[in-house]
């Protein structure tokens, strides 16, 4: 019975709609620019995540410099990173070897190639087992460096946003020009860097230490034995973390700051909209007085009547949010982006239109809430007289 | 003004829709002002930036330079000041609360005179080693006021095998715009020193002021190339492309404006269609202003009055909390990352108050079109 009121006087309500088609205009444009802009902002965080998880594969463990958690301030002497490949719970290549790869980065100036602004790329090293301890890494063209030579290869996203690393351009390095003899993708952020071999480049940058040690674990159980090795030598002062718990912990900061910045704005013109789906639903009662008190005079309840006025504002919302989500995801998913010498691609997922969609039915609840009791709470009488 | 009676008994017939419409530009005018003075804050940087001075940064590494290669930059014809700098970093207490200090020479100062710190605050570092001036930001986070002592826990290992770095703040400073993420400055000398002898003399960076503006390009090019060579080969940048190249390469400008231009869109729904109502209900109204002998562009202009007032009042009131929340915000945001602060300067307020009337206008112009094709005797009778 209280189902059938609710449906029968909801769709009176929608069908009246064009006659409102302003105010419902205001609900629908009011959440559109809500979620538009919410999920265009959490794109770019949703597009670092998804390229820092990529590269977070879970077999990997990483070990750092103690209390240190960015690898450009870390280091580890040469004589540590030994130690290190020789401790327990570090899987074996089939020759026998340990999987484990101590490696260097520097950042290199660059040039953007969208403004031709001063930026600086990442240039990474790897020994032997470099590339086999990167998911997914793969050439695209050309071919791998050669150790032993000044050679260097590119991420496929690297000659898209720096100006002059594509293939067969030349990179100016402390011994002279480096070729970039081939393009490798993984996938994930190292997609913007550029990689080169490790016994080459330290010497030519001159590195004494590693920044960071790689290691591909035996077994998800592995890490507490390789931990506790590392932890209980003396001779070593380091840290172990799983490669997407220090992925993770690396972009907390920044991600507890930017998601603060994002979702205030979205707050503050949340609440814009809030007080324009207020006034939208409080005149969409006030105009709908006369058909509200005939359904109150033929024995329809109060809280069908709450209840429709709320459902339509939220019919409305979604709508704004699917609206503000679309546009969002025309406009910047799979957008190439920079931040840093971090390439990545923005992206749009299903659970952040989910988000926006909440936020949409939040606000259109929050906002019909007041206006829907009154509707609810009119008498016959003054309804009819309300014009 | 004699219209004013007029315009205020329209806005408050309805008083709900007007207070919310004006609550509504409100929030819409607040993020405006954040968006905008955002922008504007980093206009002001590379507007501030000077291009008589050129930063030298280690081109591939931060491992320290030796400090003889500020002597030799000092040397150089066009040079006129030249200073080293050092980063100390760690953090205070806790690992979570990270911050780090600049250990300055007794020259930047000297260069760097647009600072905050004033030229006597510059001196205490110089003259007391142990000194440090320290941002009004972080004084507040760390509890710190002039005379006490800041403790530094930090990776780099002192002379005597210690690890806690004491200073005495001597001085609080104002923030930078661009790094509200505060600061402190401390003396290099006593950094240094306090090393064990196979770290010492080294630094991060060399910053310098060149006599003419014109010539820093060529000084940074003949410096980079000087080092080219070396063990130590350079980054030399004028600082004005520095700031050119701010944030990571990401144009905030224009996030912003696209952000600011989403509230405006959503106020213009918002205030036309409580305009087109309005007008709807009143056309009755309308019909005997005419008839009384108001001309049409006198009935325009009642509508946009009623329209812009509102918007602008919204616009006025919106900046307001956006200058306050300005203040507030460094305090309430997470903590070791930082956008520079919005400066909510009277050009930011203008452009508030012009988009405000931009809004007024537009939102208004389907209702004129309607008034003017107004027939009063249709109108009057209640048949339109």
């Amino acid at each position: 019975m209280m189902l059938r009121q609710i449906i029968a006087v909801t769709s009176i309500g929608l069908r009246s709609l064009p006659q409102r088609l302003w105010e419902s205009l205001v609900i629908v444009v009011g959440t559109g620019c809500v979620a538009g802009v919410l999920l265009s902002m959490l794109s770019i965080m949703e597009g670092m995540y998804q390229a820092g998880a990529r590269a977070g594969d879970p077999r990997n463990a990483v070990v750092l410099q103690k209390n240190i958690l960015f690898e450009n301030s870390s280091n580890i002497p040469r004589s540590a990173a030994s130690i290190i490949a020789n401790a327990p719970g570090i899987a074996r290549a089939r020759d026998g070897s340990p999987i484990s790869d101590a490696s260097m980065i520097v950042f290199v100036p660059a040039q953007l190639r969208k403004n031709g602004t001063q930026a600086a790329m990442t240039l990474r090293s790897f020994g032997d087992k470099g590339a086999m301890l990167r998911q997914g890494f793969h050439m695209v063209a050309g071919r791998m460096f050669q150790p032993g030579k000044h050679e260097l290869i590119a991420g496929a996203m690297a000659n898209s946003q720096f100006a002059g690393v594509g293939l067969g351009d030349k990179v100016i390095l402390p011994d002279g020009e480096w070729p970039i003899v081939g393009i490798f993708t993984t996938g994930g952020l190292l997609d913007g860097a550029l990689v080169g071999d490790t016994g080459t480049l330290m010497p030519a940058v001159r590195h004494k230490s590693f920044n960071s040690v790689l290691v591909r674990l035996a077994s998800s159980a592995a890490f507490a034995t390789f931990r506790n090795a590392l932890a209980t030598n003396p001779s070593l002062s380091v840290d172990v973390m799983r490669m997407p718990d220090w992925i993770t912990r690396g972009n907390a900061d920044f991600n507890a700051y930017f998601r603060a910045v994002v979702y205030g704005v979205a707050a503050i013109l949340g609440l814009g909209a809030l007080f324009g789906c207020f006034n939208s639903m409080y005149t969409a009662v006030e105009s709908r007085g006369r058909e509200i008190a005939t359904l109150r005079a033929l024995g329809y309840s109060g809280l069908p009547i709450a209840l429709s006025v709320l459902l339509e504002g939220a019919v409305l919302s979604v709508a704004g949010a699917l609206i503000g989500a679309a546009i969002a995801w025309a406009l910047y998913d799979g957008v190439m982006s920079g931040f840093g010498s971090d390439v990545f691609f923005l992206t749009v997922t299903p659970p952040m239109v989910a988000i926006g969609i909440a936020w949409g039915i939040a606000l259109a609840l929050l906002g019909g809430l007041v206006p829907s009791l009154q509707a609810a709470r009119w008498t016959v009488s003054d309804a009819l007289r309300a014009k | 003004m004699k219209y004013f009676p007029l315009i205020w008994a329209a806005l408050c017939r309805k008083p709900v829709r007007t207070i919310f419409t004006f609550l509504s530009v409100t929030a819409a005018f607040t993020l405006f002002g954040l968006m905008i003075g955002l922008g504007a804050t980093m206009d002001l940087v590379q507007q501030r930036a000077h291009p008589d001075r050129v930063w030298v940064l280690p081109r591939f590494d931060f491992n320290g330079m030796p400090v003889t290669m500020g002597r030799q930059i000092a040397k150089l014809p066009g040079v006129k000041h030249a200073s080293i700098m050092t980063y100390l970093q760690g953090y205070v207490g806790d690992l979570k609360n990270r911050s780090g200090a600049i250990m300055l020479d007794d020259e930047y100062g000297r260069i760097f005179s647009d600072w905050p710190p004033t030229p006597a605050q510059w001196d205490m570092v110089r003259h007391d080693r142990r000194a440090i001036i320290m941002s009004r930001r972080l004084a507040t986070q760390f509890h710190k006021k002039v005379g006490d002592t800041f403790t530094l826990i930090s990776e780099t290992v002192r002379a005597d095998g210690g690890k806690a770095w004491d200073f005495k703040v001597a001085a609080i400073a104002e923030e930078m715009p661009e790094n509200s993420g505060g600061y402190i400055i401390g003396n290099y000398d006593y950094y240094d020193k306090a090393l064990p002898l196979a770290d010492q003399s080294k630094m991060n960076e060399i910053d310098l002021q060149v006599s003419d503006p014109a010539q820093a390009a060529a000084i940074a090019q003949r410096i980079e190339k000087m080092f080219a060579n070396s063990g130590y080969p350079v980054r030399a940048t004028p600082e004005n492309v520095i700031a050119a190249s701010n944030f990571g390469g990401v144009d905030i400008s224009a996030i912003t404006r696209k952000i600011a231009l989403a509230g405006l869109g959503m106020i213009l729904f918002l205030t036309a269609s409580v305009i087109a109502k309005s007008v709807r209900e009143r056309l009755a109204e309308f019909a005997t202003l005419k008839t009384l002998g108001f001309s049409d562009t006198g009935v325009v202009g009642l509508v946009m009055a009623e329209a812009a007032l509102p918007c602008l009042a919204g616009a006025l009131f919106g900046t307001s909390i956006a200058a306050v929340l300005v203040q507030i915000l460094p305090g309430i945001l997470p903590p070791n990352f930082a956008l520079p602060t919005p400066t909510l300067s009277p050009a930011v307020l203008g452009w508030a108050l012009i988009s405000a009337c931009g809004v007024a206008l537009a939102s208004t112009g389907l209702p004129i079109l309607r008034l003017r094709r107004l027939d009063i005797a249709a109108a009057l009778s209640g048949r339109t």
